[in-house]
Protein backbone atom coordinates (compact mmCIF):
# COMPACT_ATOMS: atom_id res chain seq x y z
CA UNK A 1 0.00 0.00 0.00
CA UNK A 2 1.30 3.39 -0.89
CA UNK A 3 1.06 6.84 0.60
CA UNK A 4 1.26 10.14 -1.32
CA UNK A 5 1.28 8.03 -4.44
CA UNK A 6 2.92 8.88 -7.78
CA UNK A 7 1.69 7.21 -10.92
CA UNK A 8 4.14 5.95 -13.56
CA UNK A 9 3.45 6.04 -17.26
CA UNK A 10 2.36 2.39 -17.25
CA UNK A 11 -0.08 2.93 -14.40
CA UNK A 12 2.01 1.61 -11.52
CA UNK A 13 2.34 3.79 -8.46
CA UNK A 14 5.06 4.60 -5.99
CA UNK A 15 5.17 6.70 -2.86
CA UNK A 16 6.82 10.01 -1.93
CA UNK A 17 7.27 11.79 -5.15
CA UNK A 18 7.19 15.22 -3.60
CA UNK A 19 10.18 17.48 -4.22
CA UNK A 20 13.20 16.71 -6.37
CA UNK A 21 13.65 12.98 -6.92
CA UNK A 22 17.27 11.99 -6.45
CA UNK A 23 16.75 8.25 -6.93
CA UNK A 24 14.14 6.69 -9.16
CA UNK A 25 13.77 3.00 -9.89
CA UNK A 26 11.16 2.27 -12.51
CA UNK A 27 10.09 -1.35 -13.01
CA UNK A 28 13.56 -2.73 -12.28
CA UNK A 29 13.99 -6.50 -12.54
CA UNK A 30 17.12 -8.62 -12.46
CA UNK A 31 17.35 -12.25 -13.52
CA UNK A 32 20.24 -14.69 -13.29
CA UNK A 33 19.18 -17.49 -15.59
CA UNK A 34 15.89 -18.69 -14.14
CA UNK A 35 16.48 -17.06 -10.74
CA UNK A 36 14.77 -13.71 -10.22
CA UNK A 37 16.82 -11.53 -7.92
CA UNK A 38 14.57 -8.49 -8.30
CA UNK A 39 11.05 -8.23 -9.68
CA UNK A 40 9.46 -5.05 -10.95
CA UNK A 41 10.82 -2.78 -8.22
CA UNK A 42 9.74 0.86 -8.42
CA UNK A 43 10.26 3.66 -5.95
CA UNK A 44 11.60 7.19 -5.75
CA UNK A 45 13.62 8.93 -3.06
CA UNK A 46 13.33 12.71 -2.72
CA UNK A 47 16.32 14.91 -2.00
CA UNK A 48 17.51 14.89 1.61
CA UNK A 49 15.58 11.80 2.69
CA UNK A 50 17.12 8.87 4.58
CA UNK A 51 15.51 5.72 3.23
CA UNK A 52 15.91 2.34 4.90
CA UNK A 53 15.89 -0.74 2.71
CA UNK A 54 14.88 -3.77 4.75
CA UNK A 55 14.74 -7.39 3.83
CA UNK A 56 15.91 -10.85 4.71
CA UNK A 57 19.04 -12.36 3.17
CA UNK A 58 18.50 -12.84 -0.55
CA UNK A 59 15.56 -10.41 -0.67
CA UNK A 60 17.30 -8.33 -3.32
CA UNK A 61 18.66 -5.37 -1.32
CA UNK A 62 22.26 -5.65 -2.53
CA UNK A 63 21.15 -6.33 -6.10
CA UNK A 64 19.00 -3.18 -6.03
CA UNK A 65 21.92 -1.14 -4.71
CA UNK A 66 24.34 -2.58 -7.25
CA UNK A 67 21.93 -1.63 -10.03
CA UNK A 68 21.57 1.92 -8.69
CA UNK A 69 25.34 2.34 -8.60
CA UNK A 70 25.90 0.88 -12.07
CA UNK A 71 27.83 -2.17 -10.79
CA UNK A 72 25.11 -4.38 -12.28
CA UNK A 73 22.87 -3.89 -15.27
CA UNK A 74 19.12 -4.43 -14.81
CA UNK A 75 17.42 -7.09 -16.95
CA UNK A 76 14.45 -4.71 -17.21
CA UNK A 77 13.54 -1.20 -16.13
CA UNK A 78 15.63 1.87 -15.41
CA UNK A 79 17.55 3.31 -12.49
CA UNK A 80 17.83 7.10 -12.54
CA UNK A 81 20.08 9.12 -10.22
CA UNK A 82 19.60 12.88 -10.10
CA UNK A 83 17.84 12.76 -13.47
CA UNK A 84 20.54 10.66 -15.19
CA UNK A 85 19.89 7.10 -16.31
CA UNK A 86 22.68 4.98 -14.79
CA UNK A 87 23.01 2.85 -17.94
CA UNK A 88 22.72 5.62 -20.53
CA UNK A 89 24.62 8.42 -18.77
CA UNK A 90 26.80 6.47 -16.33
CA UNK A 91 29.43 9.15 -15.85
CA UNK A 92 26.94 11.89 -14.93
CA UNK A 93 24.92 9.55 -12.68
CA UNK A 94 27.95 8.10 -10.90
CA UNK A 95 29.34 11.56 -10.14
CA UNK A 96 26.33 11.94 -7.84
CA UNK A 97 26.84 8.64 -6.00
CA UNK A 98 28.92 7.62 -3.00
CA UNK A 99 28.71 3.88 -2.40
CA UNK A 100 29.78 1.74 0.51
CA UNK A 101 29.22 -1.91 -0.46
CA UNK A 102 28.62 -4.66 2.10
CA UNK A 103 32.37 -5.41 2.15
CA UNK A 104 34.24 -2.10 2.28
CA UNK A 105 36.37 -1.87 -0.91
CA UNK A 106 39.77 -1.23 0.68
CA UNK A 107 43.35 -1.63 -0.51
CA UNK A 108 45.27 -2.94 2.48
CA UNK A 109 48.67 -1.79 1.22
CA UNK A 110 47.63 1.87 0.98
CA UNK A 111 47.57 4.46 3.75
CA UNK A 112 44.18 5.94 4.60
CA UNK A 113 45.28 9.28 3.12
CA UNK A 114 46.49 7.74 -0.15
CA UNK A 115 43.28 5.71 -0.41
CA UNK A 116 41.04 8.75 0.13
CA UNK A 117 43.13 10.72 -2.38
CA UNK A 118 42.54 7.92 -4.87
CA UNK A 119 38.80 7.95 -4.13
CA UNK A 120 38.75 11.75 -4.68
CA UNK A 121 40.56 11.36 -8.00
CA UNK A 122 38.06 8.70 -9.09
CA UNK A 123 35.21 11.07 -8.17
CA UNK A 124 36.88 13.79 -10.23
CA UNK A 125 37.52 16.20 -7.35
CA UNK A 126 39.71 19.12 -8.53
CA UNK A 127 43.40 18.36 -8.01
CA UNK A 128 44.02 21.51 -5.95
CA UNK A 129 41.10 20.72 -3.64
CA UNK A 130 41.96 17.08 -2.93
CA UNK A 131 44.30 17.55 0.05
CA UNK A 132 41.81 19.78 1.89
CA UNK A 133 38.91 17.52 1.01
CA UNK A 134 40.70 14.44 2.37
CA UNK A 135 41.38 16.29 5.66
CA UNK A 136 37.73 17.38 5.90
CA UNK A 137 36.34 13.90 5.18
CA UNK A 138 38.86 12.40 7.62
CA UNK A 139 37.73 14.81 10.32
CA UNK A 140 34.04 14.17 9.69
CA UNK A 141 34.50 10.41 9.97
CA UNK A 142 36.95 10.50 12.90
CA UNK A 143 39.95 9.29 10.90
CA UNK A 144 42.29 12.24 11.45
CA UNK A 145 44.59 10.26 13.78
CA UNK A 146 44.98 7.33 11.40
CA UNK A 147 45.27 9.15 8.06
CA UNK A 148 48.89 8.08 7.64
CA UNK A 149 48.45 4.49 8.81
CA UNK A 150 48.18 1.53 6.45
CA UNK A 151 44.62 0.31 6.01
CA UNK A 152 45.72 -3.31 6.50
CA UNK A 153 46.77 -2.47 10.08
CA UNK A 154 43.45 -0.91 11.11
CA UNK A 155 40.72 -2.47 13.28
CA UNK A 156 37.40 -3.56 11.79
CA UNK A 157 35.66 -0.42 13.05
CA UNK A 158 38.22 1.90 11.51
CA UNK A 159 38.21 -0.03 8.25
CA UNK A 160 34.47 0.46 8.01
CA UNK A 161 34.93 4.18 8.69
CA UNK A 162 37.49 4.37 5.89
CA UNK A 163 34.95 2.74 3.56
CA UNK A 164 32.36 5.26 4.72
CA UNK A 165 34.81 8.15 4.23
CA UNK A 166 35.42 6.90 0.69
CA UNK A 167 31.67 7.13 0.01
CA UNK A 168 31.72 10.76 1.16
CA UNK A 169 34.62 11.76 -1.11
CA UNK A 170 33.51 14.31 -3.68
CA UNK A 171 30.48 15.26 -1.53
CA UNK A 172 28.06 13.18 -3.60
CA UNK A 173 24.36 14.03 -3.47
CA UNK A 174 23.34 10.39 -3.07
CA UNK A 175 24.95 8.08 -0.55
CA UNK A 176 24.22 4.37 -0.74
CA UNK A 177 25.23 2.23 2.23
CA UNK A 178 24.87 -1.55 2.15
CA UNK A 179 24.62 -2.85 5.71
CA UNK A 180 27.29 -0.46 7.04
CA UNK A 181 27.11 -1.74 10.63
CA UNK A 182 27.47 -5.46 9.88
CA UNK A 183 30.29 -6.98 11.91
CA UNK A 184 30.78 -3.95 14.14
CA UNK A 185 30.57 -4.10 17.93
CA UNK A 186 27.73 -2.13 19.63
CA UNK A 187 29.88 0.95 20.22
CA UNK A 188 31.19 0.99 16.66
CA UNK A 189 27.63 0.49 15.37
CA UNK A 190 26.43 3.46 17.42
CA UNK A 191 29.26 5.59 16.02
CA UNK A 192 28.42 4.52 12.48
CA UNK A 193 24.74 5.35 13.06
CA UNK A 194 25.73 8.80 14.32
CA UNK A 195 27.77 9.32 11.15
CA UNK A 196 24.83 8.35 8.95
CA UNK A 197 22.49 10.55 10.98
CA UNK A 198 24.85 13.49 10.45
CA UNK A 199 24.21 13.27 6.70
CA UNK A 200 20.48 13.97 7.08
CA UNK A 201 19.27 16.91 5.04
CA UNK A 202 22.54 17.47 3.15
CA UNK A 203 22.55 14.15 1.29
CA UNK A 204 19.99 11.66 0.09
CA UNK A 205 20.83 8.41 1.87
CA UNK A 206 19.78 4.87 1.01
CA UNK A 207 20.63 2.54 3.81
CA UNK A 208 20.14 -1.21 4.01
CA UNK A 209 20.17 -3.22 7.20
CA UNK A 210 18.95 -6.36 8.93
CA UNK A 211 18.73 -4.46 12.20
CA UNK A 212 15.23 -3.09 12.43
CA UNK A 213 15.83 -0.81 15.41
CA UNK A 214 18.69 0.78 13.48
CA UNK A 215 16.45 1.58 10.53
CA UNK A 216 13.78 2.86 12.89
CA UNK A 217 16.28 5.18 14.59
CA UNK A 218 17.83 6.55 11.39
CA UNK A 219 15.36 6.57 8.55
CA UNK A 220 12.55 8.85 7.46
CA UNK A 221 11.03 6.10 5.43
CA UNK A 222 11.32 2.36 4.98
CA UNK A 223 10.92 0.00 2.04
CA UNK A 224 10.64 -3.71 2.73
CA UNK A 225 11.83 -6.11 0.05
CA UNK A 226 10.67 -9.68 0.27
CA UNK A 227 11.16 -12.42 -2.30
CA UNK A 228 12.67 -9.82 -4.66
CA UNK A 229 9.66 -7.50 -4.54
CA UNK A 230 8.65 -4.36 -2.67
CA UNK A 231 5.97 -5.37 -0.17
CA UNK A 232 5.91 -2.24 1.95
CA UNK A 233 6.80 1.40 1.25
CA UNK A 234 5.97 3.72 4.09
CA UNK A 235 7.03 6.77 6.06
CA UNK A 236 8.36 5.90 9.49
CA UNK A 237 5.47 7.73 11.13
CA UNK A 238 2.91 5.82 9.12
CA UNK A 239 4.21 2.28 9.27
CA UNK A 240 1.14 0.27 8.61
CA UNK A 241 1.78 -1.59 5.42
CA UNK A 242 -1.76 -1.10 4.15
CA UNK A 243 -3.56 -1.68 7.38
CA UNK A 244 -3.83 -0.28 10.89
CA UNK A 245 -4.75 -1.77 14.21
CA UNK A 246 -7.11 -0.60 16.93
CA UNK A 247 -7.21 -1.76 20.54
CA UNK A 248 -10.73 -1.67 22.04
CA UNK A 249 -11.76 -2.31 25.67
CA UNK A 250 -15.45 -3.17 25.85
CA UNK A 251 -17.59 -3.77 28.95
CA UNK A 252 -19.12 -7.03 27.74
CA UNK A 253 -18.36 -10.77 27.75
CA UNK A 254 -16.56 -11.98 24.63
CA UNK A 255 -18.96 -14.84 23.84
CA UNK A 256 -21.67 -12.82 22.08
CA UNK A 257 -19.46 -9.89 21.10
CA UNK A 258 -16.67 -11.51 19.08
CA UNK A 259 -18.83 -12.91 16.23
CA UNK A 260 -20.41 -9.46 15.77
CA UNK A 261 -17.02 -7.72 15.73
CA UNK A 262 -15.74 -10.15 13.09
CA UNK A 263 -18.76 -9.33 10.92
CA UNK A 264 -17.89 -5.62 10.75
CA UNK A 265 -17.15 -4.88 7.05
CA UNK A 266 -13.89 -2.96 7.61
CA UNK A 267 -12.40 -5.38 10.14
CA UNK A 268 -10.19 -8.10 8.66
CA UNK A 269 -8.99 -9.73 11.89
CA UNK A 270 -9.93 -9.70 15.59
CA UNK A 271 -7.50 -10.91 18.25
CA UNK A 272 -8.54 -11.24 21.90
CA UNK A 273 -6.05 -10.09 24.53
CA UNK A 274 -6.41 -12.30 27.61
CA UNK A 275 -5.75 -11.41 31.23
CA UNK A 276 -8.40 -8.71 31.65
CA UNK A 277 -11.12 -8.53 34.29
CA UNK A 278 -14.24 -10.66 34.05
CA UNK A 279 -16.98 -9.06 31.95
CA UNK A 280 -14.43 -6.88 30.15
CA UNK A 281 -13.22 -7.83 26.66
CA UNK A 282 -10.00 -6.42 25.25
CA UNK A 283 -9.46 -6.94 21.51
CA UNK A 284 -7.07 -5.81 18.78
CA UNK A 285 -8.82 -5.27 15.47
CA UNK A 286 -6.94 -5.14 12.18
CA UNK A 287 -8.58 -2.62 9.85
CA UNK A 288 -8.06 -2.03 6.13
CA UNK A 289 -6.43 1.35 5.47
CA UNK A 290 -8.99 4.03 4.58
CA UNK A 291 -11.94 2.26 6.27
CA UNK A 292 -13.87 3.90 9.11
CA UNK A 293 -13.97 1.04 11.61
CA UNK A 294 -14.48 3.43 14.52
CA UNK A 295 -17.90 4.47 13.18
CA UNK A 296 -18.96 0.87 12.59
CA UNK A 297 -17.84 -0.09 16.11
CA UNK A 298 -19.69 2.80 17.78
CA UNK A 299 -22.86 1.97 15.81
CA UNK A 300 -22.63 -1.71 16.79
CA UNK A 301 -22.01 -1.05 20.48
CA UNK A 302 -24.70 1.63 20.78
CA UNK A 303 -27.18 -0.83 19.22
CA UNK A 304 -26.15 -3.41 21.84
CA UNK A 305 -26.23 -0.73 24.55
CA UNK A 306 -22.71 -1.83 25.50
CA UNK A 307 -20.22 0.75 26.86
CA UNK A 308 -16.91 1.22 25.04
CA UNK A 309 -14.32 1.85 27.76
CA UNK A 310 -11.33 2.61 25.56
CA UNK A 311 -10.42 2.80 21.86
CA UNK A 312 -6.86 3.61 20.74
CA UNK A 313 -4.60 2.91 17.75
CA UNK A 314 -1.88 0.30 18.26
CA UNK A 315 1.59 1.74 17.55
CA UNK A 316 3.45 -0.88 15.56
CA UNK A 317 7.18 -1.29 15.94
CA UNK A 318 9.18 -1.82 12.78
CA UNK A 319 9.74 -5.39 13.91
CA UNK A 320 5.98 -6.02 13.99
CA UNK A 321 5.52 -4.52 10.56
CA UNK A 322 8.41 -6.46 9.08
CA UNK A 323 7.30 -9.78 10.54
CA UNK A 324 3.68 -9.24 9.60
CA UNK A 325 4.53 -8.12 6.09
CA UNK A 326 6.86 -11.02 5.41
CA UNK A 327 4.53 -13.52 7.12
CA UNK A 328 1.54 -12.39 5.04
CA UNK A 329 3.63 -12.78 1.93
CA UNK A 330 4.58 -16.33 2.88
CA UNK A 331 0.95 -17.19 3.59
CA UNK A 332 -0.03 -16.03 0.13
CA UNK B 1 42.71 6.82 -16.22
CA UNK B 2 45.47 8.79 -14.49
CA UNK B 3 44.11 7.90 -11.04
CA UNK B 4 44.00 4.18 -11.88
CA UNK B 5 47.50 4.31 -13.38
CA UNK B 6 48.98 6.02 -10.32
CA UNK B 7 47.28 3.61 -7.93
CA UNK B 8 48.50 0.59 -9.84
CA UNK B 9 52.05 1.96 -9.89
CA UNK B 10 51.88 2.51 -6.12
CA UNK B 11 50.55 -1.00 -5.68
CA UNK B 12 53.35 -2.54 -7.78
CA UNK B 13 56.01 -0.87 -5.67
CA UNK B 14 54.25 -1.11 -2.25
CA UNK B 15 53.91 -4.88 -2.70
CA UNK B 16 56.52 -7.45 -3.80
CA UNK B 17 54.98 -7.86 -7.30
CA UNK B 18 57.26 -5.46 -9.22
CA UNK B 19 60.36 -6.44 -7.24
CA UNK B 20 59.78 -10.15 -7.84
CA UNK B 21 59.21 -9.54 -11.53
CA UNK B 22 62.25 -7.30 -11.98
CA UNK B 23 64.51 -9.34 -9.70
CA UNK B 24 63.79 -12.70 -11.35
CA UNK B 25 63.94 -11.22 -14.84
CA UNK B 26 67.26 -9.50 -14.26
CA UNK B 27 68.75 -12.51 -12.46
CA UNK B 28 67.85 -14.88 -15.32
CA UNK B 29 68.91 -12.48 -18.06
CA UNK B 30 72.21 -11.88 -16.25
CA UNK B 31 72.82 -15.63 -16.21
CA UNK B 32 72.14 -15.76 -19.98
CA UNK B 33 74.41 -12.74 -20.54
CA UNK B 34 77.15 -14.22 -18.33
CA UNK B 35 77.24 -17.57 -20.11
CA UNK B 36 76.21 -16.49 -23.61
CA UNK B 37 78.25 -13.30 -23.97
CA UNK B 38 80.89 -12.87 -21.27
CA UNK B 39 81.76 -16.58 -20.98
CA UNK B 40 81.68 -17.13 -24.73
CA UNK B 41 83.40 -13.77 -25.45
CA UNK B 42 80.56 -12.89 -27.87
CA UNK B 43 79.31 -9.43 -28.86
CA UNK B 44 76.09 -10.88 -30.29
CA UNK B 45 73.21 -9.55 -28.22
CA UNK B 46 70.48 -10.92 -30.50
CA UNK B 47 70.63 -14.37 -28.91
CA UNK B 48 70.32 -12.76 -25.48
CA UNK B 49 67.25 -10.74 -26.54
CA UNK B 50 65.73 -13.93 -27.96
CA UNK B 51 66.18 -15.68 -24.61
CA UNK B 52 64.85 -12.67 -22.72
CA UNK B 53 61.62 -12.90 -24.69
CA UNK B 54 61.16 -16.42 -23.26
CA UNK B 55 61.38 -14.95 -19.77
CA UNK B 56 58.56 -12.50 -20.58
CA UNK B 57 56.39 -15.44 -21.45
CA UNK B 58 56.83 -16.99 -18.01
CA UNK B 59 56.88 -13.84 -15.89
CA UNK B 60 54.34 -11.44 -17.41
CA UNK B 61 51.39 -12.99 -15.47
CA UNK B 62 53.13 -11.84 -12.25
CA UNK B 63 52.30 -8.28 -13.32
CA UNK B 64 48.78 -8.91 -14.58
CA UNK B 65 47.25 -11.56 -12.33
CA UNK B 66 46.22 -8.97 -9.74
CA UNK B 67 44.96 -6.32 -12.15
CA UNK B 68 41.39 -7.60 -12.56
CA UNK B 69 41.21 -10.91 -10.67
CA UNK B 70 42.78 -9.33 -7.58
CA UNK B 71 40.21 -6.52 -7.57
CA UNK B 72 37.42 -9.07 -7.70
CA UNK B 73 39.04 -11.21 -5.00
CA UNK B 74 39.35 -8.24 -2.62
CA UNK B 75 35.95 -6.88 -3.72
CA UNK B 76 37.51 -3.54 -4.55
CA UNK B 77 36.08 -3.78 -8.07
CA UNK B 78 32.84 -2.21 -6.80
CA UNK B 79 34.72 0.97 -5.91
CA UNK B 80 35.84 1.25 -9.53
CA UNK B 81 32.56 0.21 -11.14
CA UNK B 82 30.58 2.71 -9.04
CA UNK B 83 32.95 5.55 -9.95
CA UNK B 84 32.58 7.88 -12.97
CA UNK B 85 35.76 6.33 -14.44
CA UNK B 86 34.79 4.31 -17.55
CA UNK B 87 35.69 0.65 -17.98
CA UNK B 88 37.99 1.50 -20.91
CA UNK B 89 39.86 4.04 -18.78
CA UNK B 90 40.17 1.49 -15.97
CA UNK B 91 41.56 -1.18 -18.28
CA UNK B 92 43.90 1.29 -20.01
CA UNK B 93 45.19 2.68 -16.69
CA UNK B 94 45.96 -0.81 -15.40
CA UNK B 95 47.58 -1.91 -18.65
CA UNK B 96 49.84 1.13 -18.94
CA UNK B 97 50.98 0.68 -15.34
CA UNK B 98 52.02 -2.92 -16.12
CA UNK B 99 53.79 -1.71 -19.29
CA UNK B 100 55.66 0.91 -17.26
CA UNK B 101 57.06 -1.77 -14.92
CA UNK B 102 58.07 -3.77 -17.99
CA UNK B 103 59.80 -0.73 -19.52
CA UNK B 104 61.68 0.00 -16.28
CA UNK B 105 62.87 -3.62 -16.33
CA UNK B 106 64.00 -3.30 -19.94
CA UNK B 107 65.82 -0.09 -19.05
CA UNK B 108 67.76 -1.95 -16.37
CA UNK B 109 69.04 -4.40 -19.02
CA UNK B 110 70.78 -1.56 -20.89
CA UNK B 111 73.83 -2.49 -18.80
CA UNK B 112 74.39 -5.50 -21.13
CA UNK B 113 74.85 -3.44 -24.33
CA UNK B 114 76.99 -0.98 -22.36
CA UNK B 115 79.32 -3.79 -21.25
CA UNK B 116 79.47 -5.05 -24.83
CA UNK B 117 80.18 -1.51 -26.11
CA UNK B 118 83.08 -1.12 -23.66
CA UNK B 119 84.69 -4.54 -24.20
CA UNK B 120 83.61 -5.47 -27.72
CA UNK B 121 81.72 -4.20 -30.76
CA UNK B 122 78.09 -3.14 -30.32
CA UNK B 123 75.80 -3.11 -33.38
CA UNK B 124 73.64 -0.19 -32.26
CA UNK B 125 70.95 -0.35 -34.97
CA UNK B 126 70.36 -4.08 -34.66
CA UNK B 127 70.33 -3.87 -30.88
CA UNK B 128 67.74 -1.08 -30.92
CA UNK B 129 65.54 -3.07 -33.30
CA UNK B 130 65.91 -6.12 -31.06
CA UNK B 131 64.90 -4.10 -28.04
CA UNK B 132 61.90 -2.73 -29.92
CA UNK B 133 60.77 -6.27 -30.68
CA UNK B 134 61.36 -7.32 -27.08
CA UNK B 135 59.22 -4.47 -25.73
CA UNK B 136 56.40 -5.08 -28.22
CA UNK B 137 56.52 -8.76 -27.37
CA UNK B 138 56.31 -8.08 -23.63
CA UNK B 139 53.44 -5.62 -24.07
CA UNK B 140 51.55 -8.17 -26.18
CA UNK B 141 51.93 -10.78 -23.43
CA UNK B 142 50.72 -8.27 -20.83
CA UNK B 143 47.62 -7.48 -22.88
CA UNK B 144 46.85 -11.18 -23.32
CA UNK B 145 47.34 -11.89 -19.61
CA UNK B 146 45.20 -8.92 -18.58
CA UNK B 147 42.44 -10.34 -20.77
CA UNK B 148 42.85 -13.74 -19.08
CA UNK B 149 42.67 -12.01 -15.66
CA UNK B 150 39.14 -10.79 -16.52
CA UNK B 151 37.75 -14.32 -16.38
CA UNK B 152 38.54 -15.27 -12.80
CA UNK B 153 38.40 -14.07 -9.21
CA UNK B 154 41.48 -16.02 -8.20
CA UNK B 155 44.92 -14.53 -8.80
CA UNK B 156 46.70 -17.89 -8.94
CA UNK B 157 44.23 -19.13 -11.54
CA UNK B 158 44.84 -15.96 -13.54
CA UNK B 159 48.63 -16.48 -13.34
CA UNK B 160 48.60 -20.16 -14.34
CA UNK B 161 46.08 -19.57 -17.13
CA UNK B 162 48.20 -16.62 -18.27
CA UNK B 163 51.36 -18.74 -18.61
CA UNK B 164 49.33 -21.35 -20.50
CA UNK B 165 47.93 -18.75 -22.90
CA UNK B 166 51.40 -17.24 -23.43
CA UNK B 167 52.83 -20.65 -24.28
CA UNK B 168 49.99 -21.26 -26.68
CA UNK B 169 50.46 -18.06 -28.69
CA UNK B 170 54.26 -18.34 -28.45
CA UNK B 171 54.46 -21.90 -29.70
CA UNK B 172 51.58 -21.67 -32.15
CA UNK B 173 53.93 -21.82 -35.15
CA UNK B 174 55.62 -24.95 -33.75
CA UNK B 175 52.19 -26.58 -33.54
CA UNK B 176 51.46 -25.34 -37.07
CA UNK B 177 54.37 -27.38 -38.40
CA UNK B 178 52.58 -30.55 -37.33
CA UNK B 179 49.51 -29.52 -39.31
CA UNK B 180 51.35 -28.17 -42.35
CA UNK B 181 49.24 -26.92 -45.20
CA UNK B 182 45.89 -26.95 -43.45
CA UNK B 183 43.75 -23.94 -42.55
CA UNK B 184 44.50 -24.59 -38.87
CA UNK B 185 48.22 -24.38 -39.63
CA UNK B 186 47.78 -21.02 -41.37
CA UNK B 187 45.68 -19.74 -38.47
CA UNK B 188 48.25 -20.91 -35.91
CA UNK B 189 51.03 -19.30 -37.91
CA UNK B 190 49.05 -16.08 -37.96
CA UNK B 191 48.58 -15.89 -34.19
CA UNK B 192 52.12 -17.00 -33.34
CA UNK B 193 53.86 -14.22 -31.44
CA UNK B 194 57.24 -15.94 -31.85
CA UNK B 195 56.90 -15.71 -35.58
CA UNK B 196 56.31 -11.95 -35.22
CA UNK B 197 59.31 -11.57 -32.95
CA UNK B 198 61.79 -13.59 -35.02
CA UNK B 199 62.70 -10.79 -37.51
CA UNK B 200 63.38 -8.36 -34.63
CA UNK B 201 65.62 -10.99 -32.99
CA UNK B 202 67.67 -11.02 -36.22
CA UNK B 203 67.96 -7.22 -36.11
CA UNK B 204 65.49 -6.71 -38.98
CA UNK B 205 62.97 -3.91 -38.53
CA UNK B 206 59.57 -5.25 -39.60
CA UNK B 207 56.74 -2.71 -39.62
CA UNK B 208 54.11 -5.30 -40.49
CA UNK B 209 55.08 -7.40 -37.48
CA UNK B 210 55.21 -4.31 -35.25
CA UNK B 211 51.71 -3.37 -36.46
CA UNK B 212 50.53 -6.90 -35.78
CA UNK B 213 51.71 -6.62 -32.17
CA UNK B 214 49.99 -3.24 -31.73
CA UNK B 215 46.77 -4.62 -33.21
CA UNK B 216 47.01 -7.71 -30.99
CA UNK B 217 47.35 -5.44 -27.92
CA UNK B 218 44.40 -3.29 -28.97
CA UNK B 219 42.16 -6.31 -29.58
CA UNK B 220 43.05 -7.87 -26.21
CA UNK B 221 42.30 -4.61 -24.36
CA UNK B 222 39.05 -4.15 -26.28
CA UNK B 223 37.97 -7.70 -25.43
CA UNK B 224 38.89 -7.14 -21.77
CA UNK B 225 36.53 -4.15 -21.63
CA UNK B 226 33.78 -6.14 -23.33
CA UNK B 227 34.18 -9.06 -20.91
CA UNK B 228 34.01 -6.77 -17.88
CA UNK B 229 30.97 -5.00 -19.29
CA UNK B 230 29.24 -8.29 -20.08
CA UNK B 231 29.74 -9.45 -16.49
CA UNK B 232 27.54 -6.62 -15.25
CA UNK B 233 24.66 -8.36 -17.03
CA UNK B 234 25.37 -11.87 -15.85
CA UNK B 235 27.09 -11.77 -12.43
CA UNK B 236 25.29 -12.46 -9.19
Amino acid sequence: MCYNTFRYSDGRQTAFDGGMRMIRLDGVSKRYGTHRALQDVSFTVPKGQILGLLGQNGAGKTTAMNIMTGCLAPSQGTAVIGGYDVMRSPREAKRLIGYLPETAPLYDEMTVRAYLRFACELKEVRKQAIAGHVEAVGEKTGLTDVLDRKIGNLSRGYRQRVGFAQALCGSPEVIILDEPTTGLDPRQSAEMRALVKSLAGQHTVLFSSHILSEVQALCDRVIILHHSRVICDSAMQALRCGERRLRAVIACGEGSLLPRLRQLPSVSRVEVERGGREGITQVVMTVEEGQNAERELFTLLSGLQTPLLRLAPVEDSLEDVFLRATMDENEE
Amino acid sequence: MGAIYRREMQCYFYTPAAYVFMGVFLALSSVFFGFGNLGARSSDLMALLDRMSYIWMLLSPVLTMRLIAGEKQQRTDQLLYASPCSLSAQVAGKYFAACTVLLITVLATVMYPLVVAVYGKLYVGETLVGYMGLILQGCAFLALDLFISCFTRNQMTAAVAGVGANLLVWLADAMAQALSGSFAARALNFISLYRRFAPFARGQLSLSNALYDVLFIFIMLFLSVRVLDARRWSEA
